[in-house]
């Protein structure tokens, strides 16, 4: 009976140096931002006492919050999905043998090895009407007469931070598939060779399904990190013009450290943490079910 | 039971994922400034020394070595106490600084540029009680009034920068143009900059969340508008306001300016300016240095800052300040503090200060060494006694500064000018 009880308590003793960690260092973060999200706090940090859901009040009253929350879930979509298809595909010709495979590899990594601060100012040059280098490039190959203003527009701007983020991106998605399509058997594909199968119906019945918890994988974190990501916007536009291109991160960093209104950016916090537990637990609750029945 | 189980923690630990996702993105704390190389790694005290530390901004490349230097002979003459500065980044200070009051280790002196959210909160000394009467009396009269707030001062200004019209000289005389001094001539010879050369920009505007506030009072205080009335309620949306940022906007619309004004900071028009893309911008008089690093050789000369409806040009001009923190402070320390700000403002070392990022003097005597000292500086020391600051006294002053810039940025994007400062008025004002 003894001897049972403490077969039972070991493995909770094994893990109990890891989950006071993450108590100390997750647990106890997230707390007191839930804790400044309800509290009335001075501009100079001060929490002056509880003030229950005014703040999340005045965050969603604000006339930029649901065009934060739209640019957000565009953001989040476009660069999640985009790099996904995009990263399969890579992975799926990484895959195959061809000369100079490894240093294929390795430059396919070069996006990802680099910070994104560096990253997203490559692409403010890149894009920019007076000195950047696409002007100077098509100016010289003479398919322009006069430097193009790439980014006429708010939602131009967008788009060039998300193809940023898609470009920063693919290099994960690529990794997780290639090592998820580098533990099939081939001999599955003989035997569908065999059989007849085509390349696609190969594609379909074989690969995917068996990459699929990859994919799961890189998926979820890529919703978490897509979402929460701040140095490409905070790099290009700072959120400028008017909101027009931030998401919740820098806007919350603005509230904060701009503005001073660090209980609103807390409950933007708070707001931008529950969508994303909804949306990521619904998609593993969703993968993984479906992975148990089959 | 045990899917369940692994289910539960597989969602724990996205949820932990979900909560520090971010933060290997966002800027850390500026934990590794510099400074804190120099500085003693364990600041403990040390006996009976008594313990200062400061926590001051960084201006620019030698400001890191400066107060390293100054910390050490300060220590050096005076055995009793041990100062410690911490130099840190601009971008980093509000959030250093704030994470430090909220647990309760406020610094005993700060070097920022804002003061009235700190004493709102009641946590600063008022100025008479850290600095020592003499030193009090060096400092423009002008300077102490923005520190302010019923009827005390609660911090004294370290230095300063103005604001000018900066032009190309090469581009306006091949232009045919004469400077101009107000708003009619301004837009006449951006229009005859353009006929001459379309590929170059006449004027250079900056609304973007780094800076779009000054953009805002160069225009409105040139057209005899302001931020507040003389009684310092907020007069955001007067006439004289909507008038002179509709005259800006008007500008961009006309294409006469940068072409996107709500993403090029002032460093991009700098850049501009000293490639001769850009032939006309308002600066500070920090810009010959910048436009000497980069190595351009443009032929530029600076001049008032165009005004409009006969009001006299008006330069903007930014301060910042030293402020004590009311750590419950024993009066030896107090007599330390003073100490402190004796040694700092000693003229020499004090022009040394000002010149060492070529900024502008706070006090009078700094005032005389430095005009003295570099000819290029006298026509600025003159400029700076007479411009007009921000309203950094007033608690709503972040809410101003953001909401201005949503409005330029707003207005950019096709809104009315007057309606959104309407709504901003209504929003500050209540």
């Amino acid at each position: 009976m003894n001897k049972k009880t403490l077969r039972k308590l070991e493995p909770y003793v094994w893990i109990a140096p890891s989950v006071i960690l993450m108590a100390v260092f997750i647990l106890v973060p997230i707390l007191s931002v839930f804790q400044l999200s309800m509290s009335d706090v001075s501009k100079a940090g001060r929490i002056k006492g509880f003030n229950g859901i005014a703040n999340f009040t005045k965050v969603l009253k604000s006339s930029a919050f649901g065009l934060v929350l739209k640019n957000t879930i565009v953001w989040t979509i476009a660069v999640v999905v985009i790099s996904t298809v995009l990263g399969f595909i890579l992975a799926l010709i990484l895959n195959n043998n061809f000369r100079g495979r490894k240093i294929a590899r390795a430059i396919v990594v070069f996006p990802w090895a680099t910070t994104l601060v560096i990253q997203a100012s490559v692409w403010n040059f890149i894009i920019n009407k007076d000195y950047g280098t696409l002007n100077t490039l098509l100016l010289k190959l003479g398919l322009i007469s006069a430097p193009v203003n790439w980014t006429p527009t708010p939602e131009a701007y967008f788009a060039w931070e998300i193809a940023c983020g898609i470009f920063v991106t693919i290099p994960f998605v690529c990794f997780c598939v290639l090592s998820g399509l580098q533990s099939i058997d081939t001999t599955y594909y003989e035997a569908a060779t065999v059989d007849g199968a085509n390349y696609w119906q190969k594609l379909f019945k074989i690969t995917l399904p068996l990459v699929k918890s990859s994919l799961t994988v890189s998926t979820v974190l890529n919703i978490i990190y897509v979402f929460n990501s701040f140095p490409i916007i905070w790099t290009m536009t700072k959120g400028d013009p008017a909101n027009h291109t931030d998401t919740l991160v820098t806007y919350l960093y603005k509230l904060a450290f701009y503005n001073g209104r660090q209980g609103e950016a807390a409950a933007v916090s708070v707001i931008g943490f529950i969508i994303l537990l909804i949306c990521a637990s619904t998609y593993m609750i969703y993968t993984l079910r479906k992975g148990d029945d089959v | 039971m045990k899917k369940a189980l692994a289910l539960l923690l597989a969602l724990v630990m996205t949820l932990a994922l979900a909560a520090c996702g971010g933060n290997n993105d966002t800027p850390a704390p500026a934990n590794n400034t510099p400074a804190k190389d120099d500085a003693p790694a364990d600041p403990a005290p040390s006996g009976d020394k008594i313990d200062i530390n400061v926590i001051a901004a960084q201006y620019g490349q030698n400001t890191t070595q400066w107060w390293a230097d100054f910390q050490n002979e300060f220590n050096a003459a005076y055995d009793n106490i041990n100062l410690t500065v911490e130099v840190v980044s601009w971008n980093d200070i509000y959030t250093v600084v704030n994470t430090r009051i909220s647990g309760q280790q406020a610094p005993d002196i700060l070097n920022i540029d804002v003061f009235a959210d700190y004493q709102a909160d009641g946590l600063l000394l008022p100025a008479k009680d850290y600095v020592s009467d003499e030193t009090y009396a060096k400092m423009y009269p002008a300077f102490l009034d923005q520190s302010v707030v019923d009827g005390t001062v609660w911090a004294v200004p370290d230095l300063a920068s103005a604001r000018a019209m900066y032009y190309n000289v090469d581009l306006l005389n091949a232009a045919g143009v004469e400077v101009p001094t107000t708003w009619d001539e301004l837009k006449t010879a951006c229009e005859k900059l353009k006929a001459y050369d379309s590929s170059i920009y006449p004027w250079g505007i900056d609304m973007t969340t780094d800076e779009g506030q000054a953009a805002f009072a160069y225009y409105i205080w040139n057209n005899g508008g302001d931020f507040t009335d003389a009684s310092g309620s907020w007069t955001l949306n007067s006439a004289e306001n909507v008038e002179a940022i509709e005259y800006a906007i008007g500008l961009v619309k006309d294409g006469l300016t940068n072409t996107d004004p709500a993403n090029e900071t002032r460093y991009t028009l700098q850049d501009l300016f000293g490639a001769g893309k850009l032939a006309m911008m308002i600066g500070p008089n920090s810009i010959p240095t910048y436009i000497k690093e980069g190595g351009s050789s443009i032929n530029y000369a600076f001049a008032a800052i165009p005004s409009n409806g006969g009001n006299a040009s008006v330069s903007a001009g930014v301060m910042d300040r030293f402020m004590c923190f009311d750590n419950n402070h024993s009066a030896e320390k107090i007599e330390a503090i003073k100490t402190f700000f004796d040694f700092f403002y000693d003229d020499a070392r004090y022009s040394d200060w000002v010149l060492m990022e070529g900024f502008l003097p706070a006090t009078s005597a700094g005032g005389e060494i430095v005009a003295a000292s570099d000819p290029s500086m006298a026509p600025w020391v003159e400029i700076v006694g007479s411009c007009k600051f921000y309203p950094t006294a007033k608690a709503e002053w972040a809410d101003v500064k953001q909401g201005v810039i949503n409005v330029e940025q707003q207005a950019l994007l096709g809104g009315s000018v007057q309606e959104l400062l309407d709504s901003l008025q209504s929003e500050i004002a209540g």
